[in-house]
């Protein structure tokens, strides 16, 4: 089998096959609302490490996210694997990307904390070896260190976290994890959590663990880029949700700290997110940014949910959960589609540099009218499936008036400025990913000379992209979903009726009301609004049929203006770059030559360089990398490479094995 | 289709018409009272009409570096400004069709055409439209949570969000003297100001590329699809004005839609009345002030941002 | 704070004066040049005098009504027209804050948090007091007057928006001394305002022998002085 295509076809859809399996699975445990368990003692006399499964209704949840995205992705990956044939193997590409499916459904199934470990694992080495896929890059090998080195800290403290679980219960089943949660000491209720937010925290991205998103996605390939932003971040919020709701349980008002923490992380991880994606020019590394802005507002909602429940708020917590699940689901749907959109252009430009690209939306019509679609909906903008989930979040913001506690009502205050900005933010950042990329004129002659993606790569972004219409358009099929999945006794949140609308009810100001939202009816209203100035325009002509004339761009007088006369995405971000100047600390070169050093009016350039400082890199990683290799640099010297100090160590450590066993207490 | 829900449709067909036929009225008015106290005597205050008729009756030229976004975004943008102002209630304490969306989605429906207008700009390959939309990402990027804050804190006050019960609600309580909806109060006008693109955020008499905001990135539109966007730009701003007369200066509304005729109809007249006398508040004010430079503009949006943020404190504490 | 309205105008007025306060505060912390400063300081005082007036007339008190009056004439009126004239002759640019240490929009929402952190704490120490409607409402305003003053003169680089920030300190002092005793005697408010008022002038003259000799306003440029 040398021929790539059916090396492609061998790979890819047996690939989206079994996804379309795993959506089945998932979905008849949603309907029959009953788990599905499968357990094998794997061990003689070793009980607690067993490889066991049980699909509970979260697990379902999530499964059926990682089923939507990788059928979607696999199918995509036909075509796309094309751009490496001849330069990398497909094979490779193919089993690797099979193998990370398959990883991430038996994370989500398992229920064990050791084969939850062991598959973790197995997740992270998969996906590092699809980051460094393109090997010959040294930049990718780089970005391949820090993801494995950042995903490896994650690793070890959710091991961490369970060892601290184990010691509690004396088991590793997730069975007995649960069956303890009512009875943890606080104190150990508190480190596991903090152990499990800061572990899964690394994984799914959160500020300021983020650091490995913005360089893992723009190396890997762009499906690969699709399914660890769309799904492997969501494995994380697996874990943090399965944690916190089921082992850590939160139930009294002590545990509101712990939401609090999460509400804090969310919030700030959405505002540095959206910050840094809104000054980035390189395609690829703005959507990573963008990851981390929507993970921000899923764990957002998720603390919103623990604070909820620490003080027994059912359906508010229900509500906010709901809100953060959902958006769980849009990010996954969303960012796969842009991702893929990204590699669409990628593959055809050769350049995830924005300005090099311009006037796509001529050459590629339906990858521009996909990435179009992602756009709206990551923007939070009605009628698409990423403003339901906003409109849930900001429902659940607007609800923490009725939390007991007047910090916590604050902070949550101060959380919701952080969220608007974010939202504000975000549509402006992809009228800039959108508008520089597909829009105005070509700026490359790559640009000018790309063509429209292969069939089954816009079938991959078809699914997704009409994923994000229903979604929106028709939000009971989640919210449904939703509700069975976690068994929510939806209360205040009525989400059963189809077709009928989104209603939250509380009371605040001492007036009760109900908040409401029916985005078919929405639908139907804009469509016939629509209808309705169509007929308007077509009544009042006033009896003038008018024409329309094309002809270019008024340029002032000046002749014919080329591309470098067009906006840049750097420098329709300046006004941003300039309002935030305190975070970003922009440091702006001017190099002005002269034709003559006595004349300075007569320029022969000028050349401007901008450049934006991470803070989270110079302030917090680089110190700490410096200060590790300065430890690890002494710790080489014992390493001198003569056969008799090796001995003398062995020695050594045998002595005092020896010396513990006889002085043993 | 019961009789009531008959004629709570109608209602809102009706509401729609007027404030889609009022929008440009409002526009002549602030024009002209802009020109009185400039000591001009202006056009008439049905001069926007005039241009409106005459636009639509003219030829279109658009750009060959243009897309499909550029032909569309007109229609989107009036689709979108129409059906948020069909949600918010305007003459009468009543959103017919409140159930299915609230002032959330209202806020999201002139961010999409927002949205749309931006992305208009770049589509032209114009360095005009391009420092519009630069500019307008900036300030869009502030209007848009200051917008948010300032409804969550009339949200926290009379709770929901839904537009007809937020009305009313009002409406019973009569004009609030508490420091939260005074901080709200501030924080609406400035994003008012912004938001209709007036003085000191952006003005809309130039078309001189140091100042312009809104007015650049529409530079290549002209004929039908120049007036489509003017007029939905009359009837954002009356919607929103009107949305600030129904929510902090409730004077004359009644409290619900069943309260008979003559109190609706004096209602309306003062909605219309209230409209009429804040938007003459505006206009001067613009006659009053400089355009701010593009990066202090930033500061008084932030200002309107603190200002909701205090006055959520205030609810809270 | 969240209740609806009660009908009694005299809170309304408390609570309008209130806001006007914090909001002309945040007037000085948004606006960059000094004429701004200086009106919104007097659109403070004045605002000052009112509240000052309004507990006047409730506890009826008359020599409230004379540090009203006072306040009206000496704070509204006469230190704002004496530091213009004394700053007359300093260049345009020195009375321009235009490259602060903490940047408008940041001081901005830092204000809004030392709003909320004012009343936390005024609520926190006084809830078991027994105080009456004058002290409730301004109390909490006085101590934000003096923190965001404070944070002005701690985040600003030109030496005139450090004499605006001292004037609110002082304003908010003022306000915490008239809401909590209804009045100490008239003779150490006229002897606070003539303190206030030498102070301004000294402050002034040294300013303008600070333009004089280092050609500029920026307070940075006071570290030459120190001995090395």
């Amino acid at each position: 089998m040398r021929d790539p295509r059916r090396e492609a076809i061998a790979s890819f859809v047996p690939a989206a096959a079994s996804s379309l399996l795993t959506v089945a699975l998932s979905v008849s445990v949603l309907l029959s609302a009953s788990a599905f368990r499968l357990s094998s003692p794997m061990i003689e006399g070793m009980p607690s490490i067993s490889l066991s499964f049980y699909v509970d209704g979260t697990a379902a949840f999530f499964m059926l996210i990682i089923g939507l995205v990788s059928a979607s992705v696999s199918i995509y990956s036909l075509g796309y694997a094309g751009s490496y044939s001849g330069k990398h193997s497909i094979k490779v590409l193919g089993s690797m990307l099979n193998l990370f499916v398959l990883s991430m459904v038996l994370v989500t199934a398992t229920n064990n904390a050791f084969s939850f470990l062991l598959f973790w694992e197995l997740m992270s080495l998969v996906s590092f070896i699809l980051v460094v896929y393109e090997h010959e890059k040294e930049a990718n090998l780089r970005s391949g260190i820090t993801y494995l080195i950042m995903t490896h800290i994650g690793t070890a403290l959710i091991t961490a976290a369970f060892l601290v679980l184990y010691f509690q219960t004396g088991s590793l089943s997730f069975d007995s994890f649960r069956s303890a949660a009512g009875h943890l000491a606080p104190f150990t209720k508190d480190l596991v959590f903090v152990l499990a937010l800061v572990g899964f925290g690394t994984k799914a991205g959160l500020v300021p663990m983020h650091i490995w998103l913005p360089r893992a996605h723009p190396s890997a390939p762009s499906n690969v880029s699709a399914l660890m932003s769309g799904v492997m971040l969501k494995v994380g919020i697996y874990g943090l949700v399965r944690v916190t709701l089921d082992f850590v349980a939160p139930s009294t008002p002590a545990d509101a700290w712990l939401g609090l923490l999460m509400v804090v992380a969310g919030s700030s991880s959405a505002l540095v997110g959206v910050l840094y994606a809104s000054v980035e020019h390189d395609i690829k590394r703005a959507l990573a940014y963008h990851s981390v802005e929507n993970i921000g507002i899923i764990v957002l909602g998720l603390g919103l949910s623990v604070v909820f429940m620490s003080f027994g708020l059912e359906s508010l917590a229900a509500l906010a959960l709901l809100a953060s699940m959902y958006h769980s689901l849009n990010h996954a749907v969303f960012k796969g589609l842009l991702f893929m959109g990204a590699g669409s252009v990628l593959m055809r430009t050769g350049t995830a540099d924005m300005n090099q690209m311009g006037g796509l939306v001529k050459k590629m019509p339906w990858t521009s009218l996909f990435f179009l679609i992602g756009s709206i909906a990551i923007a939070g903008l009605p009628p698409l499936n990423g403003f339901i989930s906003e409109w849930l979040t900001m429902q659940a913001l607007l609800s923490s008036s009725q939390v007991p506690n007047v910090v916590l009502q604050l902070s949550i205050g101060f959380a919701s400025i952080a969220f608007a900005l974010t939202l504000g933010l975000a549509s402006a950042t992809f009228v800039k990913l959108f508008g520089i990329s597909f829009l105005s004129r070509p700026r490359s002659k790559a640009a000018e000379d790309a063509t429209e993606a292969p069939r089954s790569m816009l079938a991959g972004m078809t699914i997704a992209g009409s994923l994000c219409v229903v979604l929106g358009a028709l939000p009971f099929v989640a919210t449904s979903t939703i509700a069975s999945a976690f068994g929510f006794d939806m209360g205040l949140v009525s989400t059963y009726a189809p077709f009928g609308p989104l209603t939250v009810g509380y009371a605040a100001g001492g007036l009760k009301s109900a908040s409401s939202l029916s985005m078919p009816t929405v639908v139907l209203l804009v469509g016939s609004v629509g209808a309705a100035l169509l007929g308007f325009v077509a009544v009042a002509g006033f009896g003038r049929k008018t024409t329309t004339r094309r002809y270019t761009t008024w340029e002032g007088g000046f002749g014919a203006l080329d591309e470098r006369t067009e906006y840049t995405a750097t420098s329709l971000s300046q006004p941003i770059r300039t309002v935030f100047k305190s975070f970003f600390r922009p440091r702006t070169e001017v190099d002005r030559k002269y034709h003559s050093d006595s004349n300075k009016l007569t320029k022969r350039s000028v050349t401007v360089t901008t450049e934006t400082r991470e803070i989270f890199e110079d302030q917090l990683y680089s110190p700490a990398t410096r200060a590790v290799v300065a430890v690890l640099d002494r710790v080489r010297r014992i390493q001198t490479g003569k056969i008799n100090s090796y001995l003398l160590y062995v020695m050594i450590a045998t002595i005092l094995l020896l010396a513990l066993v006889v002085f043993q207490p | 289709m019961t009789a009531q829900a008959l004629e709570v449709v109608a209602i809102g067909a009706l509401q729609l018409v007027a404030v889609f036929a009022l929008a440009p009225l409002l526009t002549g008015i602030m024009r002209k009272v802009k020109a009185r106290t400039q000591k001009r005597i202006g056009a008439s205050v049905f001069q926007p009409y005039y241009d409106l008729s005459k636009l639509w009756r003219k030829d279109e030229v658009v750009s060959d570096y243009s897309s499909w976004i550029f032909r569309s975004t007109p229609w989107i943008v009036a689709v979108a400004t129409i059906t948020a102002a069909l949600f918010i209630p305007v003459f009468v304490p009543l959103s017919p069709f409140s159930a299915a969306g609230d002032v959330l989605l209202v806020l999201g429906l002139l961010a999409l055409a927002r949205f749309f207008t931006m992305l208009a700009g770049i589509d032209a390959a114009s360095a005009f439209g391009g420092i519009g939309t630069s500019r307008e990402m900036m300030m869009s990027s502030l209007i848009e949570p200051g917008l948010f804050l300032t409804i969550f804190v009339v949200s926290l006050t009379f709770g929901g969000t839904n537009l007809t019960s937020l009305v009313s609600a009002a409406a019973r309580t009569g004009i609030v003297i508490a420091p939260t909806m005074l901080f709200g109060l501030i924080s609406f006008l400035i994003i008012i100001f912004a938001e209709t693109g007036r003085l000191p955020f952006d003005n809309p008499a130039t078309h001189l590329e140091l100042t312009m905001v809104h007015e650049a990135m529409l530079l290549e539109y002209s004929g039908r699809s120049l007036a489509l966007i003017e007029w939905s730009q009359s009837t954002k701003q009356l919607a929103l004005l009107a949305l600030l007369a129904n929510l902090f200066l409730p004077l004359g509304m009644p409290a619900s839609i069943d309260a008979g005729l003559l109190p609706l109809g004096v209602g309306a007249l003062m909605t219309l009345a209230k409209v009429a006398l804040l938007a003459m508040a505006v206009a001067y004010v613009e006659t009053r002030v400089a355009k701010w430079r593009l990066f202090r503009v930033a500061d008084l949006l932030t200002a309107a941002i603190a200002s909701a943020m205090v006055g959520m404190i205030f609810f809270y504490l | 704070m969240g209740e609806m309205r009660t009908q009694v105008p005299l809170s309304d007025l408390l609570t309008l004066s209130a806001v006007g306060l914090l909001v002309s505060t945040f007037g000085v912390v948004v606006r960059r040049s000094f004429a701004g400063w200086l009106s919104a300081y007097r659109y403070q005082s004045i605002i000052l005098a009112g509240s000052t007036a309004v507990i006047a007339y409730e506890t009826g008190v008359w020599e409230i009504y004379a540090a009203a009056a006072l306040t009206l004439a000496v704070k509204a009126v006469v230190i704002p027209r004496l530091l213009v004239r004394v700053t007359g002759s300093v260049r345009d640019e020195f009375k321009i804050e235009a490259n602060p240490f903490v940047s408008v929009r940041l001081s901005l929402l830092i204000s809004t948090l030392l709003v909320a952190l004012s009343y936390g704490l005024v609520r926190q120490t006084l809830a078991s007091a027994n105080l009456d409607v004058f002290a409730v409402t301004y109390l909490p305003v006085s101590v934000s007057l003096f923190f965001i003053g404070l944070f002005v003169m701690v985040s600003r680089r030109m030496a005139l928006n450090q004499v605006v920030g001292l004037l609110i300190i002082e304003n908010g002092l003022f306000l915490f001394t008239t809401a909590l005793t209804q009045g100490v005697s008239l003779i150490i408010e006229v002897g606070i305002l003539a303190d206030i008022l030498v102070g301004v002038m000294i402050s002034a003259l040294l300013l303008l022998r600070m333009s004089q000799t280092f050609d500029s306003f920026d307070i940075a440029s006071l570290e030459k002085l120190k001995d090395d």
